[in-house]
């Protein structure tokens, strides 16, 4: 990923000094190593036993007891590994559920004449100024009343229906080149056979963008799954932890071990998609 | 067992979902064959119960379910902080429960939320405590069934009194002495819960004042109570308190690690702590505040109620009825052999010899002269605009007169709320 | 060749259909086409999203607690509730301050990150996912760091260890709101968590600068560093920073999770409106209808200043005028 900037290169070449550079990566070390605290904490506290943690010195390793792993997934109060199913389930779903419902309704503002299409647009454009959290009362009573709590439908259908996700797919499938689709009517196809034949095809890279950032925070919402699920076996990964914080008894152990093993998944979402996450965040047109 | 796994989640249901959501304006379409099925045979219930820290509760509660043999009971067992929060919004959704623990509440009653149990309870009435049967009664009829009763109280670790030549405080003077006596670098004087709220009534009863008196008005805004929460700040700020601690005053953690000489617990944490510090253990009430106070324990406890929203009232009565009222062994080993708590039935309480000698005893002596029971019109929301009274004059430099009196003003739209 | 003979059959709304842009499709059935597209999502808006909102403003003038179907019409007491005998307008307030100091130190934070990792050479990447990481990692879960681990206030937290090899005595960091630690707490978890994605957007907005303004400027006389920064590259990223102060200002409009995990709801500072909300609605006194009154508050609030916000900064213009 270093190819990707020669121009700003060479402009730095010109101005940078062997010295200029050391306190240049100095610098960034340092900050590096901030952003990477947290993250060691984790690891060596689901590694250690309760009394290495809390001990009256700090100790800079941990022993390593790898049975923490399976110690909390045999703890039967919480349910841990029932929650990363859950959330694995609720993340992947509204994934998918999101992708399609959005980029379509996406694509049709974007493409499809339609006199009222701006209304429709503007109509959308305002559920962005109110904030999803802020309806999160009458929301809840309207999906109770569906008889959706503690249901998988309750955790993830209110939660496809992004005015923004569908705003990002509108804003890029203006800029999707007319051409193609073009081609794609010479060959007799329809609005929606263009769709998925032409226009879905050409755009993968921004479709994984938009489902690494769906699934991201499908994977790590909190008030949402906080409400709905009731019942310890409709939690996700994100409220047993909270569970876990506030619990009437506390093994460091085993909450740092959720919480090393609730990110783990997604910090391989992220260095493995990295490069179409930066690519497709750099196509949504928030970069103006 | 749980709702999830028994609605069967499969292809034709995301179908018939994504198909409910289509058709325009079908809102009562939808979701109407979810709601948590039986799975057995015979009626389903379900229980709410909050999650107890001591090993062992819920498979007891599960247990009592299990033996029962009318009805097919489920039990959620809610971890966390957020049981109120859970509970509440539950009870408005058709999967709410029929069966639920909590605390007397005036304003259950009057939103006809809560089923009148008179005539279960009726029959045994005089073998329950009488300060539970009062707590549960409104206009004669009683609306819940104690469980448990949990007096609140201070434990202490005597080698570290004595080391430190500090008597047992009765004043709240003599509290602040003797946590500034206590404090070493490694130990903190004392811990009464990471955010006061913990004693919010044992101030109010300690100062010799009520929560609300007779006339159910406000008796709980006296100088005897501000002057108890002054020295409640001057304790928070002198560095002679836990604070941040890991676990709060229901676990018997900063104790058993050291961590404090003294802290705030209820009679629940007994077991855990005598087994972690032996005979190293004393307990002592709330101390008495300024000239007219007297010293007292805050009695908590759980309670067990029927929805009379929900769809088994009936069947939820019975199951109520069998457990509570009729399985004494049940009752006895939910109330004994966890954590420690005082039965509310005379029978089984006589009978109980775990609380017959040694510290359990003192406690239920405590529980006896000091005790103060709920009161059902101090709902939820004046327990927790006084909470706020804790945040804003105790742990922050607010003027304590002023803090009453905005919580005055929230406790009185309730009252008014509750009494016309 | 196909589109050109379909372009000339169909023309039922030339004049407002060519309007938002020319078009050579399948006129006949757009309409249909258009609602088959946007339908589901459409449905799915109205039932979750609008109906939420208008049973919002419906209850708010309801005398609804430990209901949601209220009968009693209160009209406007919800309001007069929520705004004078509540803690809601002091976490307006909060919120207020929380907002002016989190959303230029964001921004300030992220536009340094990028500066650094775009002059990097080596291990650019690298050093770019190291940055970028923290946004994989829940609120909850940071949360659950940072007062387990790094604030919190008992002798093996992380800052006290730290501290105590300088002999400072232990901190409460969150139980003690005097001096207000509890905010060094938030913010810098937040930055943590939050630093990362738009530094991104700065990256891929720095390496969208034409190197022949740079190259211009130098000619110019332009010193590289503070001038080139300040008349070259700021201005290059005008509509980026306009937008991640958007972004910025709506997330912090719904913070809620740390809030929720650190501060906890039993404190009367550092509450948030949505806390508020969530204790006057969810939580123990069960008063849907102030709750929601609250809801409807800080709904037009937030109209009101994304509203004057895209005025001030122009953002939005742009988008529309394509």
């Amino acid at each position: 990923m270093t190819t990707t900037t020669p121009r700003v290169g060479k402009e730095r070449r010109r101005r940078g000094g062997v010295l200029g550079n050391t306190g240049l990566y100095v610098a960034v070390s340092v900050a590096a190593l901030l952003f990477l605290l947290p993250f060691y904490l984790i690891v060596r506290n689901s590694l250690s036993t309760d009394p290495e943690i809390t001990g009256e010195n700090w100790k800079i390793l941990p022993s390593f007891q790898w049975s923490n792993v399976s110690e909390l997934f045999d703890d039967q109060t919480v349910q841990f590994g029932r929650s990363l199913w859950n959330s694995t389930l609720v993340a992947v779903l509204m994934t998918v559920g999101t992708l399609l419902v959005c980029s379509l309704a996406g694509y049709g503002l974007a493409r499809i004449p339609y006199k009222h299409a701006n209304k429709v647009f503007y109509a959308v454009l305002a559920t962005l100024m109110v904030p999803t959290a802020v309806t999160f009362v009458p929301s809840f009573v309207l999906v109770s009343s569906l008889g959706w709590v503690d249901t998988y439908r309750g955790l993830i259908i209110p939660g496809l229906f992004s005015g923004f996700t569908c705003f990002l797919f509108r804003q890029y499938f203006l800029g999707f080149p007319k051409e193609l689709e073009e081609a794609a009517r010479v060959d007799g196809l329809g609005y929606w056979g263009a769709y998925w034949r032409i226009v879905v095809p050409n755009s993968l890279n921004f479709f994984a963008a938009i489902a690494t950032i769906t699934f991201i925070s499908g994977w790590n919402a909190f008030l949402w799954p906080l409400v709905i699920g009731q019942d310890p076996s409709s939690w996700t990964v994100q409220v047993a932890l909270s569970s876990f914080m506030t619990n009437q008894t506390v093994n460091f152990h085993l909450i740092f071990m959720a919480t090393a093993i609730s990110i783990l998944p997604l910090v391989f979402v992220f260095l493995f998609l990295q490069r179409w996450l930066v690519q497709g965040i750099a196509q949504t047109g928030i970069k103006g | 067992m749980s709702a999830l796994s028994s609605s069967n989640w499969d292809r034709r249901n995301v179908l018939r979902a994504a198909l409910g959501l289509t058709a325009a304006g079908g809102l009562a379409a939808c979701g109407s064959n979810t709601g948590r099925s039986s799975g057995g045979s015979g009626t389903g219930l379900v229980q709410y119960f909050h999650a107890y820290g001591e090993a062992g509760t819920e498979q007891a509660i599960k247990r009592y379910a299990k033996a029962y043999s009318k009805a097919n009971v489920t039990t959620s067992w809610i971890t966390g902080n957020t049981f109120e929060a859970k509970l509440f919004s539950a009870l408005l959704t058709k999967q709410a429960p029929d069966v639920f623990e909590f605390h007397p509440q005036l304003q259950m009653v009057k939103s006809g939320q809560v089923a009148d149990l008179s005539d279960l309870i009726d029959p045994v009435k005089d073998d329950f405590n009488p300060a539970d049967i009062k707590s549960h009664t409104v206009d004669g009829k009683i609306y819940g069934i104690r469980m448990i009763d949990d007096p609140q109280f201070f434990y202490y670790r005597k080698s570290m009194l004595e080391k430190a030549k500090v008597d047992v405080p009765t004043t709240l003077d003599e509290l602040l002495e003797a946590a500034a006596k206590l404090t070493t670098d490694k130990v903190k004087g004392v811990f009464l819960g990471n955010d006061f709220t913990a004693v919010q009534n044992a101030v109010i009863f300690s100062a010799g004042a009520n929560t609300l008196d007779e006339k159910n008005q406000i008796a709980y805004h006296t100088d005897g109570v501000v002057q108890g929460l002054k020295q409640l700040r001057q304790l928070f700020t002198s560095g002679n308190v836990l604070l941040d601690a890991p676990t709060d005053f229901w676990d018997p953690s900063s104790l058993d690690q050291g961590l404090c000489a003294i802290q705030w617990g209820g009679m629940w944490s007994m077991p855990v702590m005598q087994k972690a510090l032996g005979d190293d253990l004393g307990i002592f009430p709330f101390p008495a505040i300024g000239s007219s106070g007297k010293q007292s324990v805050y009695n908590g406890g759980w309670s067990m109620f029927v929805n009379a929203k929900g769809k088994n009232v009936d069947a939820a009565k019975e199951y109520v009825k069998w457990l509570w009222i009729d399985q004494k062994k049940y009752q006895e080993d939910w109330a004994l052999s966890y954590g420690f708590h005082i039965p509310p039935r005379t029978s089984i309480a006589n009978g109980a010899t775990k609380l017959k000698s040694g510290l359990p005893a003192e406690a239920v002596k405590l529980f006896t002269d000091f005790g103060h029971f709920d009161n059902i019109a101090y709902d939820q929301t004046m327990q927790t605009a006084f909470a706020d009274v804790i945040a804003s004059s105790v742990r922050k430099n607010g003027n304590p007169e002023a803090a009453l009196d905005t919580c005055d003003k929230k406790v009185n739209v309730e009252l008014k709320k509750l009494f016309g | 060749m196909s589109a050109t003979t379909t372009r000339g059959v169909a023309q039922p709304a030339p004049v407002k259909a060519s309007q938002a842009r020319p078009r050579r499709g399948l006129r006949g059935n757009a309409t249909l086409n258009f609602w088959l597209f946007t339908g589901p999502f459409l449905i799915g808006l109205v039932i979750f999203v609008f109906v939420p909102i208008g049973w919002s403003i419906w209850l708010s003038f309801f005398d609804a607690r430990y209901t949601v179907t209220p009968s009693q019409f209160i009209g406007l007491d919800n309001y007069k509730q929520i705004l004078t005998n509540s803690n809601f307008p002091q976490s307006l307030l909060t919120f207020t301050v929380f907002a002016v100091f989190i959303v230029p130190t964001t921004w300030a934070l992220s536009l340094g990150l990028a500066l650094l990792v775009n002059r990097l050479r080596f291990m650019r990447a690298f050093f770019r996912s190291v940055f970028f990481l923290p946004t994989a990692v829940s609120y909850v879960a940071a949360a659950l760091v940072w007062k387990m681990s790094i604030f919190s206030g008992v002798r093996f937290g992380l800052a006290n260890t730290v501290f105590g090899w300088f002999g400072v005595d232990n901190i409460a960091y969150l139980a003690d709101p005097s001096p207000p630690w509890y905010w060094v707490v938030i913010v810098s978890l937040r930055l943590w968590l939050q630093a990362g994605f738009y530094m991104i957007l700065f990256l891929a907005a720095l390496q969208n600068i034409p190197a022949e303004l740079y190259e211009a400027a130098a000619i110019d006389g332009a010193k590289p560093g503070w001038q080139t920064f300040r008349y070259i590259t700021l201005p290059q990223l005008r509509a980026t920073s306009t937008a991640v102060v958007l972004l910025l200002l709506v997330a912090a409009y719904q913070a809620f999770d740390e809030f929720f995990n650190l501060i906890s709801t039993k404190a009367t500072w550092a509450q948030t409106p949505l806390m508020e909300l969530y204790k006057t609605a969810l939580g123990n006194s069960q008063d849907y209808g102030a709750g929601s009154a609250g809801a409807v508050i800080l709904s037009l609030l937030i109209c009101l200043v994304t509203l004057a916000q895209g005025k001030i900064m122009g953002f939005g213009r742009g988008e529309e005028s394509k």
